[in-house]
């Protein structure tokens, strides 16, 4: 029964209280009574009482089920309520919880942007590390050159002139004798070019290396161009052929002699391992609107357009490791600039690379 | 006419040597191997009117053996032999005349003498006086 619907249950029952009722109730009463007037005036009364019995029996049926029905739904309705209310209560609390949210997240977005900043400024401090840190190697490794140069240079200067003197004493005494000799001539010239030359090698090592910080000094331009080609024959290999241009009259402007030589020697190197086998380095000098014009162009490998726009960085290089540190440019560029001059590069490859140096040439 | 007097210091013995052989026949050259001798023999012998001497020696150099040497004898011209390139020391003394010139070693005796020469002509303008005495 349990397992029946309700609607079943009821119409079930009714079935079984009707069947027992016609099939028994004549039955009970035919034993309980047997006069038939009595009978059929109960007859009549049996219908009624079935029918109070069945409405009390269904009565008390349908009013608990109904009650039952009734709990169920006002707890249901409760349920209702209540979930309403904790929906509500969660939704207040999810949007409490997203405000809290978005306010963190506009604070790490903040944080970000601080952080990204403090990167940035990072990066640019790293950077100048980076330079100042070259730069001190650089001044470091001049200062030690400069050391170790004039140190030889004086070393050598002394036998230097022990030949030399010792060159004046035998003209002279050539002289007083009287001697006519062109082998000895000849003999007394050679040692004359030897210490002539020595001695100016020794004399460009000492401006090269030239521990002054001082940019207002004369320097003769073709002077200094001419000392860094002596100082670098030795990286002169194949056949190169030097060319200058230079303007009639001496070009003298203030700046640095020892570093103008360093500029110089770089961009000669330079040309020299470009061109490598065979070709030429072209230099020109001139002066137009109180500023020196240097250009050094050469024959040689040339550079891509992508490496032109690095080559003064710090440690950049196209040569092989171990033969360029990737700091002549950097340095050249760096001296430029503590010179108030500009410095251009132009390249195309294969055909060559002209490099255009313009330095203010008025005194102040 | 008697010859000028010069000294010549300097620490390197060839030089000295040298220095002595190729102007000797000029000029009365006496040698010092050191500031102390050098100025030893200022103090003695007024005749010296011309004084080189080196920079770079042992314990004095050449700027401290005139500065001191000047002292005694003021009137003497000095001249400096570096082996090194012009340093601010040299510039100074340069411009405060305490010396006339200075000489890149090695030097060229003939512009040495030279220089010797163009001194003795202005010491001999200047000093008409005390010749006539």
């Amino acid at each position: 029964m349990k397992n029946l619907k309700f609607e079943h249950r009821i119409t079930v029952l009714y079935l079984i209280l009707g069947l027992i009722w016609i099939l028994f109730s004549d039955k009970v009463l035919g034993i309980i009574f047997w006069d038939i007037n009595s009978l059929t005036r109960l007859q009549t009364l049996k219908g009624f009482f079935y029918v109070i019995i069945t409405a009390i029996f269904f009565y008390f049926f349908i009013s608990k089920h109904l009650t039952k029905l009734r709990n169920t739904e006002s707890e249901l309705e409760k349920h209702k309520n209540n979930l309403v209310e904790l929906i509500q209560e969660k939704t207040k609390n999810l949007d409490e919880a997203i405000e809290a949210l978005s306010n963190t997240n506009s604070k790490l977005n903040e944080k970000n942007k601080i952080i990204n900043k403090k990167n940035a400024e990072l990066k640019k401090t790293l950077k100048v590390l980076k330079e100042t840190q070259f730069q001190l190697i650089q001044i470091e490794k001049m200062a030690s050159l400069g050391i170790l140069t004039a140190g030889i240079s004086h070393e050598i200067n002394n036998p230097l002139n022990f030949i030399l003197g010792g060159l004046t004493g035998l003209q002279d005494y050539i002289r007083d004798e009287n001697i006519r000799d062109e082998k000895v001539e000849l003999y007394l010239n050679s040692i004359k070019t030897g210490i002539e030359r020595a001695t100016s090698i020794m004399t460009g090592l000492n401006q090269m290396s030239r521990a002054s910080e001082n940019y207002r000094e004369p320097c003769d331009l073709h002077a200094i161009i001419n000392n860094s080609l002596l100082i670098t024959k030795g990286e002169l290999k194949g056949s190169i052929e030097i060319k200058k241009h230079f303007s009639d009259t001496p070009i003298i402007i203030p700046g640095n002699v020892g570093k103008l030589h360093q500029v110089f020697i770089n961009l000669i190197v330079n040309a020299y391992h470009a061109v490598e086998e065979k070709g030429s380095i072209t230099i020109t000098t001139g002066i137009t609107n109180n500023n020196a014009v240097i250009t050094i162009t050469d024959t040689g490998c040339g550079i891509s357009k992508d490496k032109l726009s690095k080559i003064t960085d710090p440690f950049f290089t196209t040569k092989e490791p171990g033969k360029g540190t990737g700091l002549g440019l950097s340095i050249t560029y760096n001296i430029i600039q503590a010179h108030k001059g500009t410095i251009k590069f132009q390249s195309t490859i294969k055909k060559g690379t002209s490099v255009t140096i313009i330095l203010p040439a008025k005194f102040k | 006419m008697r010859k000028v007097k010069i000294l010549y210091v300097d620490d390197e013995a060839i030089n000295l040597m040298l220095f002595q052989a190729n102007l000797e026949k000029k000029y009365h050259v006496l040698t010092a191997e050191n500031a102390f001798t050098g100025l030893q023999y200022i103090a003695e012998d007024k005749y010296i009117k011309i004084v080189v001497t080196d920079m770079k020696m042992p314990v004095m150099n050449g700027m401290e053996f005139i500065r001191k040497a000047r002292l005694i004898a003021p009137e003497i011209a000095y001249f400096i032999l570096t082996g090194f390139e012009i340093c601010d020391e040299i510039q100074e003394a340069l411009s405060q005349g305490i010396i006339r010139r200075y000489f890149r070693k090695p030097f060229n005796i003939q512009e040495i003498s030279r220089e010797i020469e163009d001194t003795i002509a202005e010491f001999s303008d200047g000093c008409d006086e005390k010749n006539a005495n």
